[in-house]
Protein backbone atom coordinates (compact mmCIF):
# COMPACT_ATOMS: atom_id res chain seq x y z
CA UNK A 1 0.00 0.00 0.00
CA UNK A 2 1.37 3.40 -0.97
CA UNK A 3 1.78 5.46 2.19
CA UNK A 4 2.95 8.89 1.12
CA UNK A 5 3.15 10.11 4.75
CA UNK A 6 4.97 7.10 6.17
CA UNK A 7 7.61 8.27 8.63
CA UNK A 8 5.89 11.62 9.19
CA UNK A 9 5.02 12.38 12.79
CA UNK A 10 2.11 14.64 13.61
CA UNK A 11 1.12 16.04 17.00
CA UNK A 12 -2.52 17.08 17.07
CA UNK A 13 -4.01 19.34 19.74
CA UNK A 14 -7.49 19.78 18.32
CA UNK A 15 -11.13 18.96 18.90
CA UNK A 16 -14.36 18.27 17.05
CA UNK A 17 -14.08 17.57 13.30
CA UNK A 18 -12.24 20.12 11.16
CA UNK A 19 -8.62 19.80 12.26
CA UNK A 20 -8.96 16.25 13.62
CA UNK A 21 -10.14 15.32 10.10
CA UNK A 22 -6.80 16.63 8.81
CA UNK A 23 -5.07 14.26 11.21
CA UNK A 24 -7.29 11.41 10.03
CA UNK A 25 -6.39 12.06 6.39
CA UNK A 26 -2.68 12.16 7.24
CA UNK A 27 -3.09 8.93 9.23
CA UNK A 28 -4.79 7.24 6.29
CA UNK A 29 -1.84 8.35 4.19
CA UNK A 30 0.50 6.63 6.64
CA UNK A 31 1.54 9.29 9.16
CA UNK A 32 1.96 8.57 12.87
CA UNK A 33 -0.64 10.92 14.33
CA UNK A 34 -0.60 11.50 18.07
CA UNK A 35 -3.89 12.92 19.24
CA UNK A 36 -3.62 14.88 22.46
CA UNK A 37 -6.80 14.80 24.53
CA UNK A 38 -7.81 16.46 27.78
CA UNK A 39 -7.24 13.87 30.55
CA UNK A 40 -10.79 14.12 31.90
CA UNK A 41 -13.04 15.26 29.09
CA UNK A 42 -11.22 13.92 26.05
CA UNK A 43 -11.95 15.40 22.64
CA UNK A 44 -15.31 17.22 22.76
CA UNK A 45 -16.27 15.17 19.70
CA UNK A 46 -16.60 12.18 22.05
CA UNK A 47 -19.69 13.93 23.41
CA UNK A 48 -21.28 13.88 19.94
CA UNK A 49 -23.27 10.71 20.22
CA UNK A 50 -26.66 11.60 18.83
CA UNK A 51 -27.83 11.87 15.27
CA UNK A 52 -31.19 11.26 13.57
CA UNK A 53 -32.79 10.38 16.88
CA UNK A 54 -30.26 7.63 17.61
CA UNK A 55 -27.91 7.72 20.60
CA UNK A 56 -24.72 5.72 20.24
CA UNK A 57 -22.88 3.83 22.91
CA UNK A 58 -19.56 5.65 23.40
CA UNK A 59 -17.55 2.51 22.61
CA UNK A 60 -19.17 1.95 19.22
CA UNK A 61 -19.75 5.53 18.14
CA UNK A 62 -19.33 6.10 14.39
CA UNK A 63 -19.20 9.85 14.99
CA UNK A 64 -15.78 9.66 16.61
CA UNK A 65 -14.38 7.48 13.79
CA UNK A 66 -14.53 9.76 10.75
CA UNK A 67 -12.25 12.47 12.16
CA UNK A 68 -9.98 10.16 14.17
CA UNK A 69 -9.27 6.94 12.31
CA UNK A 70 -5.77 5.61 12.51
CA UNK A 71 -4.51 7.81 15.34
CA UNK A 72 -3.06 7.11 18.74
CA UNK A 73 -4.47 8.98 21.73
CA UNK A 74 -2.58 10.42 24.67
CA UNK A 75 -4.21 12.14 27.63
CA UNK A 76 -2.31 15.33 28.52
CA UNK A 77 -3.50 18.36 30.48
CA UNK A 78 -1.98 21.13 28.37
CA UNK A 79 -3.09 23.62 31.01
CA UNK A 80 -0.39 22.35 33.38
CA UNK A 81 3.33 23.16 32.99
CA UNK A 82 4.16 19.43 33.16
CA UNK A 83 1.69 18.84 30.34
CA UNK A 84 3.19 21.63 28.26
CA UNK A 85 6.66 20.16 28.77
CA UNK A 86 5.34 16.87 27.42
CA UNK A 87 3.89 18.57 24.35
CA UNK A 88 7.32 20.06 23.65
CA UNK A 89 8.93 16.65 24.06
CA UNK A 90 6.48 15.11 21.61
CA UNK A 91 7.14 17.96 19.18
CA UNK A 92 10.92 17.74 19.29
CA UNK A 93 11.13 15.21 16.48
CA UNK A 94 7.66 15.78 15.01
CA UNK A 95 7.13 17.08 11.49
CA UNK A 96 3.77 18.73 11.96
CA UNK A 97 1.90 20.42 14.80
CA UNK A 98 -1.80 20.57 14.20
CA UNK A 99 -4.27 22.72 16.14
CA UNK A 100 -7.66 24.39 15.99
CA UNK A 101 -7.42 26.11 19.37
CA UNK A 102 -8.14 29.83 19.32
CA UNK A 103 -5.21 32.28 19.52
CA UNK A 104 -5.86 33.30 23.12
CA UNK A 105 -6.06 29.67 24.21
CA UNK A 106 -2.87 28.80 22.34
CA UNK A 107 -1.15 31.63 24.19
CA UNK A 108 -2.54 30.57 27.55
CA UNK A 109 -1.59 26.93 26.98
CA UNK A 110 1.81 27.96 25.55
CA UNK A 111 1.30 26.00 22.37
CA UNK A 112 1.37 28.96 20.01
CA UNK A 113 3.82 29.20 17.15
CA UNK A 114 6.71 30.56 19.21
CA UNK A 115 6.36 27.91 21.92
CA UNK A 116 6.23 24.97 19.54
CA UNK A 117 8.98 26.35 17.30
CA UNK A 118 11.17 26.82 20.40
CA UNK A 119 10.90 23.06 20.89
CA UNK A 120 11.44 22.32 17.21
CA UNK A 121 12.42 25.16 14.82
CA UNK A 122 11.72 22.99 11.78
CA UNK A 123 8.20 21.91 12.65
CA UNK A 124 5.37 22.78 10.29
CA UNK A 125 2.76 24.66 12.32
CA UNK A 126 -0.73 24.09 10.93
CA UNK A 127 -3.75 26.01 12.15
CA UNK A 128 -7.39 25.51 11.36
CA UNK A 129 -9.73 28.36 12.28
CA UNK A 130 -13.24 29.60 11.77
CA UNK A 131 -12.47 32.89 10.09
CA UNK A 132 -8.74 32.92 9.31
CA UNK A 133 -5.57 33.91 11.11
CA UNK A 134 -5.88 37.64 10.37
CA UNK A 135 -8.48 40.28 11.10
CA UNK A 136 -10.58 40.78 14.20
CA UNK A 137 -12.52 37.55 13.79
CA UNK A 138 -9.36 35.47 14.18
CA UNK A 139 -10.25 35.40 17.89
CA UNK A 140 -13.79 34.22 17.26
CA UNK A 141 -14.74 30.58 17.50
CA UNK A 142 -16.82 28.98 14.81
CA UNK A 143 -18.38 25.79 13.57
CA UNK A 144 -18.94 24.91 9.96
CA UNK A 145 -22.61 25.75 10.53
CA UNK A 146 -21.55 29.36 11.18
CA UNK A 147 -18.26 30.34 9.52
CA UNK A 148 -18.46 27.92 6.60
CA UNK A 149 -22.17 27.84 5.91
CA UNK A 150 -23.66 31.13 7.03
CA UNK A 151 -20.94 33.78 7.00
CA UNK A 152 -19.71 32.64 3.60
CA UNK A 153 -23.03 33.22 1.85
CA UNK A 154 -23.40 29.52 1.05
CA UNK A 155 -26.61 29.20 3.09
CA UNK A 156 -28.08 32.28 1.45
CA UNK A 157 -27.18 31.01 -2.01
CA UNK A 158 -28.72 27.57 -1.43
CA UNK A 159 -31.94 28.93 0.07
CA UNK A 160 -34.92 29.60 -2.19
CA UNK A 161 -35.48 33.33 -2.37
CA UNK A 162 -39.03 32.86 -1.13
CA UNK A 163 -37.66 32.14 2.37
CA UNK A 164 -36.57 34.83 4.81
CA UNK A 165 -34.20 32.58 6.74
CA UNK A 166 -31.68 30.09 5.37
CA UNK A 167 -32.05 26.35 4.95
CA UNK A 168 -30.56 24.36 7.81
CA UNK A 169 -27.16 22.88 7.01
CA UNK A 170 -28.46 19.37 6.59
CA UNK A 171 -25.06 17.69 6.38
CA UNK A 172 -23.26 17.91 9.71
CA UNK A 173 -19.52 18.33 9.35
CA UNK A 174 -19.63 19.09 5.63
CA UNK A 175 -17.49 22.19 5.97
CA UNK A 176 -15.23 20.62 8.57
CA UNK A 177 -14.37 17.58 6.48
CA UNK A 178 -13.62 19.67 3.41
CA UNK A 179 -11.54 22.19 5.32
CA UNK A 180 -9.72 19.29 6.96
CA UNK A 181 -8.84 17.90 3.56
CA UNK A 182 -7.59 21.31 2.39
CA UNK A 183 -5.38 21.60 5.46
CA UNK A 184 -3.98 18.12 4.81
CA UNK A 185 -3.19 19.21 1.25
CA UNK A 186 -1.49 22.36 2.52
CA UNK A 187 0.59 20.32 4.94
CA UNK A 188 1.62 17.94 2.15
CA UNK A 189 2.81 20.98 0.18
CA UNK A 190 4.63 22.40 3.21
CA UNK A 191 6.41 19.07 3.75
CA UNK A 192 7.44 19.02 0.10
CA UNK A 193 8.72 22.58 0.33
CA UNK A 194 10.66 21.83 3.52
CA UNK A 195 12.17 18.75 1.89
CA UNK A 196 13.35 20.76 -1.12
CA UNK A 197 14.49 23.97 0.53
CA UNK A 198 14.91 23.23 4.22
CA UNK A 199 12.42 26.00 4.99
CA UNK A 200 9.51 25.26 7.22
CA UNK A 201 6.20 27.11 7.08
CA UNK A 202 2.98 27.90 8.87
CA UNK A 203 -0.15 26.60 7.19
CA UNK A 204 -3.60 28.14 7.64
CA UNK A 205 -6.99 27.05 6.42
CA UNK A 206 -10.26 28.47 7.71
CA UNK A 207 -13.82 27.29 7.42
CA UNK A 208 -14.65 30.59 5.77
CA UNK A 209 -11.85 30.34 3.19
CA UNK A 210 -12.90 26.76 2.42
CA UNK A 211 -16.48 27.81 1.70
CA UNK A 212 -15.40 30.78 -0.40
CA UNK A 213 -13.10 28.60 -2.45
CA UNK A 214 -15.92 26.10 -2.91
CA UNK A 215 -18.09 28.94 -4.26
CA UNK A 216 -15.28 30.75 -6.08
CA UNK A 217 -16.61 29.81 -9.52
CA UNK A 218 -19.70 31.95 -8.95
CA UNK A 219 -18.47 34.52 -6.45
CA UNK A 220 -16.12 36.01 -9.07
CA UNK A 221 -18.82 36.73 -11.69
CA UNK A 222 -21.32 37.87 -9.06
CA UNK A 223 -18.87 40.38 -7.63
CA UNK A 224 -17.88 41.50 -11.10
CA UNK A 225 -21.44 42.23 -12.14
CA UNK A 226 -22.94 43.08 -8.77
CA UNK A 227 -25.73 40.63 -9.52
CA UNK A 228 -26.37 37.29 -7.83
CA UNK A 229 -28.66 34.55 -9.02
CA UNK A 230 -31.09 33.19 -6.44
CA UNK A 231 -32.70 29.79 -6.55
CA UNK A 232 -36.43 29.33 -6.23
CA UNK A 233 -38.49 26.67 -4.50
CA UNK A 234 -37.71 23.32 -6.16
CA UNK A 235 -40.05 22.42 -9.00
CA UNK A 236 -40.50 19.11 -10.76
CA UNK A 237 -39.97 19.08 -14.53
CA UNK A 238 -37.57 20.50 -17.08
CA UNK A 239 -36.35 24.07 -17.06
CA UNK A 240 -37.88 26.63 -19.39
CA UNK A 241 -34.49 27.30 -20.96
CA UNK A 242 -33.47 23.67 -21.37
CA UNK A 243 -36.02 20.94 -20.70
CA UNK A 244 -33.19 18.38 -20.63
CA UNK A 245 -32.29 19.87 -17.26
CA UNK A 246 -34.51 19.26 -14.29
CA UNK A 247 -35.76 16.84 -11.67
CA UNK A 248 -38.38 14.28 -12.69
CA UNK A 249 -40.48 12.22 -10.24
CA UNK A 250 -40.71 8.50 -10.93
CA UNK A 251 -43.81 6.34 -10.50
CA UNK A 252 -42.77 5.34 -6.97
CA UNK A 253 -42.24 8.85 -5.63
CA UNK A 254 -38.52 9.13 -6.10
CA UNK A 255 -36.73 11.25 -8.67
CA UNK A 256 -34.18 11.27 -11.46
CA UNK A 257 -32.24 14.40 -12.39
CA UNK A 258 -31.20 15.29 -15.91
CA UNK A 259 -28.42 17.78 -16.42
CA UNK A 260 -27.77 17.71 -20.14
CA UNK A 261 -26.36 21.21 -20.28
CA UNK A 262 -25.34 21.13 -23.96
CA UNK A 263 -28.17 19.04 -25.40
CA UNK A 264 -27.61 19.19 -29.17
CA UNK A 265 -25.61 15.98 -29.55
CA UNK A 266 -27.74 14.06 -27.09
CA UNK A 267 -31.27 14.78 -28.30
CA UNK A 268 -32.01 11.55 -30.17
CA UNK A 269 -30.28 9.31 -27.63
CA UNK A 270 -32.09 10.97 -24.75
CA UNK A 271 -35.55 10.69 -26.25
CA UNK A 272 -34.93 7.04 -27.20
CA UNK A 273 -33.82 6.22 -23.66
CA UNK A 274 -36.88 7.96 -22.27
CA UNK A 275 -39.10 5.76 -24.44
CA UNK A 276 -40.05 8.62 -26.78
CA UNK A 277 -38.71 7.41 -30.18
CA UNK A 278 -41.14 9.57 -32.17
CA UNK A 279 -39.81 12.69 -30.40
CA UNK A 280 -36.31 11.69 -31.42
CA UNK A 281 -37.28 12.23 -35.06
CA UNK A 282 -39.53 15.25 -34.50
CA UNK A 283 -38.15 18.35 -36.26
CA UNK A 284 -39.65 20.56 -33.50
CA UNK A 285 -37.04 19.16 -31.11
CA UNK A 286 -34.08 18.84 -33.48
CA UNK A 287 -31.68 21.29 -31.78
CA UNK A 288 -30.97 22.89 -28.45
CA UNK A 289 -32.57 26.12 -29.62
CA UNK A 290 -35.72 24.26 -30.71
CA UNK A 291 -35.90 22.48 -27.35
CA UNK A 292 -35.95 25.91 -25.74
CA UNK A 293 -38.74 27.07 -28.07
CA UNK A 294 -40.83 24.04 -27.15
CA UNK A 295 -39.63 23.56 -23.60
CA UNK A 296 -43.06 23.34 -21.96
CA UNK A 297 -44.13 20.54 -24.26
CA UNK A 298 -40.83 18.65 -23.95
CA UNK A 299 -40.85 19.01 -20.17
CA UNK A 300 -44.38 17.57 -20.08
CA UNK A 301 -43.40 14.61 -22.29
CA UNK A 302 -40.31 13.81 -20.24
CA UNK A 303 -42.20 14.18 -16.97
CA UNK A 304 -44.88 11.75 -18.14
CA UNK A 305 -42.25 9.28 -19.32
CA UNK A 306 -40.45 9.28 -15.95
CA UNK A 307 -43.73 9.12 -14.03
CA UNK A 308 -44.69 5.90 -15.85
CA UNK A 309 -41.92 3.75 -14.40
CA UNK A 310 -40.21 3.28 -11.03
CA UNK A 311 -36.91 4.62 -9.80
CA UNK A 312 -35.06 1.29 -10.03
CA UNK A 313 -36.11 0.87 -13.65
CA UNK A 314 -34.68 4.26 -14.59
CA UNK A 315 -31.54 3.79 -12.59
CA UNK A 316 -30.78 0.62 -14.56
CA UNK A 317 -32.16 1.71 -17.91
CA UNK A 318 -30.34 5.04 -18.12
CA UNK A 319 -26.93 3.43 -17.63
CA UNK A 320 -26.43 3.40 -21.41
CA UNK A 321 -27.73 6.94 -21.96
CA UNK A 322 -25.05 9.31 -23.22
CA UNK A 323 -26.44 12.52 -21.71
CA UNK A 324 -25.71 13.44 -18.11
CA UNK A 325 -28.06 12.30 -15.38
CA UNK A 326 -28.09 11.12 -11.82
CA UNK A 327 -30.44 9.23 -9.56
CA UNK A 328 -31.52 11.30 -6.56
CA UNK A 329 -29.89 9.18 -3.86
CA UNK A 330 -30.05 9.42 -0.12
CA UNK A 331 -26.98 8.75 2.00
CA UNK A 332 -28.61 5.45 2.90
CA UNK A 333 -28.69 4.57 -0.82
CA UNK A 334 -24.95 5.19 -0.96
CA UNK A 335 -24.38 2.28 1.38
CA UNK A 336 -25.33 -0.05 -1.49
CA UNK A 337 -24.16 2.17 -4.33
CA UNK A 338 -22.23 -0.06 -6.70
CA UNK A 339 -20.24 2.82 -8.16
CA UNK A 340 -19.19 4.10 -4.76
CA UNK A 341 -18.28 0.57 -3.68
CA UNK A 342 -16.37 -0.11 -6.92
CA UNK A 343 -14.22 2.89 -6.05
CA UNK A 344 -13.52 1.71 -2.51
CA UNK A 345 -15.59 4.49 -0.96
CA UNK A 346 -15.92 2.70 2.37
CA UNK A 347 -13.94 0.64 4.75
CA UNK A 348 -14.76 -1.06 7.98
CA UNK A 349 -13.46 -0.42 11.44
CA UNK A 350 -14.09 -2.77 14.32
CA UNK A 351 -15.58 -1.38 17.53
CA UNK A 352 -13.77 -2.55 20.64
CA UNK A 353 -16.86 -4.26 22.06
CA UNK A 354 -17.09 -6.80 19.26
CA UNK A 355 -20.28 -5.24 17.91
CA UNK A 356 -20.74 -5.18 14.11
CA UNK A 357 -18.11 -3.27 12.12
CA UNK A 358 -18.76 0.39 11.37
CA UNK A 359 -18.52 1.50 7.76
CA UNK A 360 -16.64 4.75 7.34
CA UNK A 361 -15.95 6.85 4.26
CA UNK A 362 -12.43 6.56 2.93
CA UNK A 363 -10.49 9.75 2.20
CA UNK A 364 -11.18 11.03 -1.32
CA UNK A 365 -7.62 10.89 -2.69
CA UNK A 366 -6.28 7.64 -4.14
CA UNK A 367 -2.66 6.83 -4.88
CA UNK A 368 -2.08 4.15 -7.54
CA UNK A 369 -5.78 3.30 -7.36
CA UNK A 370 -5.12 1.59 -4.06
CA UNK A 371 -7.66 1.36 -1.28
CA UNK A 372 -5.75 2.45 1.79
CA UNK A 373 -7.27 2.17 5.19
CA UNK A 374 -6.54 2.97 8.79
CA UNK A 375 -7.54 1.16 11.96
CA UNK A 376 -10.33 2.38 14.24
CA UNK A 377 -10.14 5.65 16.13
CA UNK A 378 -8.38 5.26 19.47
CA UNK A 379 -10.16 5.14 22.78
CA UNK A 380 -9.45 8.28 24.79
CA UNK A 381 -5.91 8.05 26.27
CA UNK A 382 -5.46 4.53 24.92
CA UNK A 383 -1.79 5.00 24.09
CA UNK A 384 -0.53 7.37 26.80
CA UNK A 385 2.09 5.08 28.33
CA UNK A 386 3.10 3.53 25.02
CA UNK A 387 3.82 6.95 23.53
CA UNK A 388 5.60 8.26 26.65
CA UNK A 389 7.80 5.15 26.88
CA UNK A 390 8.69 5.59 23.20
CA UNK A 391 9.76 9.13 24.04
CA UNK A 392 12.13 7.90 26.71
CA UNK A 393 10.07 8.54 29.83
CA UNK A 394 10.37 5.94 32.58
CA UNK A 395 7.57 4.55 34.71
CA UNK A 396 8.64 6.67 37.66
CA UNK A 397 8.09 9.88 35.74
CA UNK A 398 4.89 8.54 34.23
CA UNK A 399 3.61 7.86 37.75
CA UNK A 400 4.57 11.37 38.90
CA UNK A 401 2.78 12.93 35.93
CA UNK A 402 -0.26 10.79 36.62
CA UNK A 403 -0.32 11.78 40.29
CA UNK A 404 -0.06 15.43 39.27
CA UNK A 405 -3.06 14.97 36.97
CA UNK A 406 -0.94 16.02 33.98
CA UNK A 407 -1.65 12.83 32.07
CA UNK A 408 -4.34 10.18 31.89
CA UNK B 1 3.11 -5.02 41.00
CA UNK B 2 5.47 -2.93 38.92
CA UNK B 3 3.91 -0.53 36.41
CA UNK B 4 4.35 -1.86 32.91
CA UNK B 5 3.86 -5.47 34.02
CA UNK B 6 1.72 -7.52 31.67
CA UNK B 7 -0.82 -9.74 33.37
CA UNK B 8 -2.89 -12.48 31.80
CA UNK B 9 -6.25 -13.82 32.83
CA UNK B 10 -6.23 -17.41 34.06
CA UNK B 11 -9.77 -17.96 32.78
CA UNK B 12 -10.13 -15.98 29.51
CA UNK B 13 -8.14 -14.14 26.82
CA UNK B 14 -7.87 -10.88 28.73
CA UNK B 15 -4.44 -9.29 29.06
CA UNK B 16 -3.71 -6.03 30.83
CA UNK B 17 -0.81 -3.71 31.37
CA UNK B 18 -0.51 -2.62 34.96
CA UNK B 19 -0.37 1.17 35.07
CA UNK B 20 -0.91 1.59 38.83
CA UNK B 21 -1.30 -0.91 41.57
CA UNK B 22 -1.23 -1.52 45.31
CA UNK B 23 -0.64 -4.73 47.21
CA UNK B 24 -4.02 -6.33 46.53
CA UNK B 25 -4.69 -9.28 44.26
CA UNK B 26 -5.55 -8.40 40.69
CA UNK B 27 -8.15 -10.76 39.27
CA UNK B 28 -10.01 -11.45 36.06
CA UNK B 29 -13.19 -13.48 35.99
CA UNK B 30 -12.69 -14.02 39.71
CA UNK B 31 -9.29 -15.72 39.35
CA UNK B 32 -5.90 -14.15 40.14
CA UNK B 33 -4.14 -12.84 37.02
CA UNK B 34 -0.74 -14.26 36.19
CA UNK B 35 2.39 -13.13 34.37
CA UNK B 36 2.88 -16.41 32.52
CA UNK B 37 0.26 -18.94 31.61
CA UNK B 38 -0.01 -22.05 29.56
CA UNK B 39 -3.77 -22.19 29.18
CA UNK B 40 -7.03 -21.28 30.85
CA UNK B 41 -7.65 -23.03 34.14
CA UNK B 42 -11.42 -22.58 34.04
CA UNK B 43 -14.19 -20.17 33.08
CA UNK B 44 -14.87 -16.69 34.45
CA UNK B 45 -17.33 -16.92 37.34
CA UNK B 46 -20.82 -15.99 36.24
CA UNK B 47 -20.97 -12.69 38.14
CA UNK B 48 -17.56 -11.62 36.81
CA UNK B 49 -18.10 -12.25 33.11
CA UNK B 50 -19.05 -8.83 31.71
CA UNK B 51 -15.89 -8.84 29.58
CA UNK B 52 -13.01 -6.46 28.99
CA UNK B 53 -12.63 -3.97 26.14
CA UNK B 54 -9.45 -3.36 24.17
CA UNK B 55 -7.85 -0.01 24.91
CA UNK B 56 -10.01 0.71 27.96
CA UNK B 57 -8.58 1.57 31.36
CA UNK B 58 -10.01 -0.08 34.45
CA UNK B 59 -9.80 1.64 37.80
CA UNK B 60 -10.96 1.21 41.38
CA UNK B 61 -12.92 3.78 43.34
CA UNK B 62 -9.91 4.93 45.36
CA UNK B 63 -7.71 5.45 42.30
CA UNK B 64 -5.08 3.03 43.62
CA UNK B 65 -5.35 0.67 40.65
CA UNK B 66 -5.33 1.27 36.92
CA UNK B 67 -5.12 -1.50 34.35
CA UNK B 68 -4.99 -0.92 30.59
CA UNK B 69 -6.64 -3.68 28.59
CA UNK B 70 -4.29 -4.75 25.78
CA UNK B 71 -6.24 -7.86 24.83
CA UNK B 72 -9.96 -8.30 25.45
CA UNK B 73 -11.64 -11.31 26.99
CA UNK B 74 -14.81 -12.53 28.69
CA UNK B 75 -13.92 -11.96 32.33
CA UNK B 76 -14.37 -8.83 34.45
CA UNK B 77 -11.43 -7.25 36.23
CA UNK B 78 -11.39 -6.93 40.00
CA UNK B 79 -9.03 -6.36 42.92
CA UNK B 80 -9.58 -8.46 46.03
CA UNK B 81 -13.10 -9.10 44.81
CA UNK B 82 -14.02 -5.44 44.16
CA UNK B 83 -14.95 -4.98 40.50
CA UNK B 84 -13.01 -2.34 38.57
CA UNK B 85 -14.82 0.12 36.31
CA UNK B 86 -13.78 1.71 33.04
CA UNK B 87 -12.21 5.13 33.18
CA UNK B 88 -14.00 7.01 30.42
CA UNK B 89 -13.63 10.45 28.95
CA UNK B 90 -16.37 12.71 30.25
CA UNK B 91 -17.10 15.09 27.39
CA UNK B 92 -19.87 17.63 27.64
CA UNK B 93 -22.96 16.49 25.77
CA UNK B 94 -23.27 17.89 22.26
CA UNK B 95 -25.43 17.26 19.23
CA UNK B 96 -25.28 17.94 15.53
Amino acid sequence: MTQIMKGIKVVEVAQFVFVPATGAVLAEWGADVIKVEHPVRGDAQRGMRQIAGVTFDPVANPMIQHPNKGKRSIGIDVGKPEGQALIYELCKDADVFLTNYLPAVRQKLKIDLEHIRAANPQIIYARGSGYGNKGEDRDRGGYDATAFYIHSGIAHALTPEEYDVPLTMGVGGMGDSQAGMHLAGGIAGALFHRERTGETSEVDVSLLSTAMWMAGMVIAPYLHTGKQMRVGIPQAGGSAWNPFMGHFPTSDGRAISLFIMVPDHYIKDTFIHLGLPEAAEDPRFASGAKLTENSALVSKMISEAFAAKPFDYWREHLKTMKGQWAAVNSFLDLGDDQQAIANDAFYKVDPIDGSPPLRVVRGPVQFNSEAFHAPRAPEAFEHTEQILLEHGLDWERIERLKTAGAIA
Amino acid sequence: MKPGTRLKSAVCDTEVMVIRSGDGQIECGGAAMVEAKTGNTGEPSADLAAGTLMGKRYVDAAGAYELLCVKPGKGSLSVDGAVLVTKDAKPLPASD
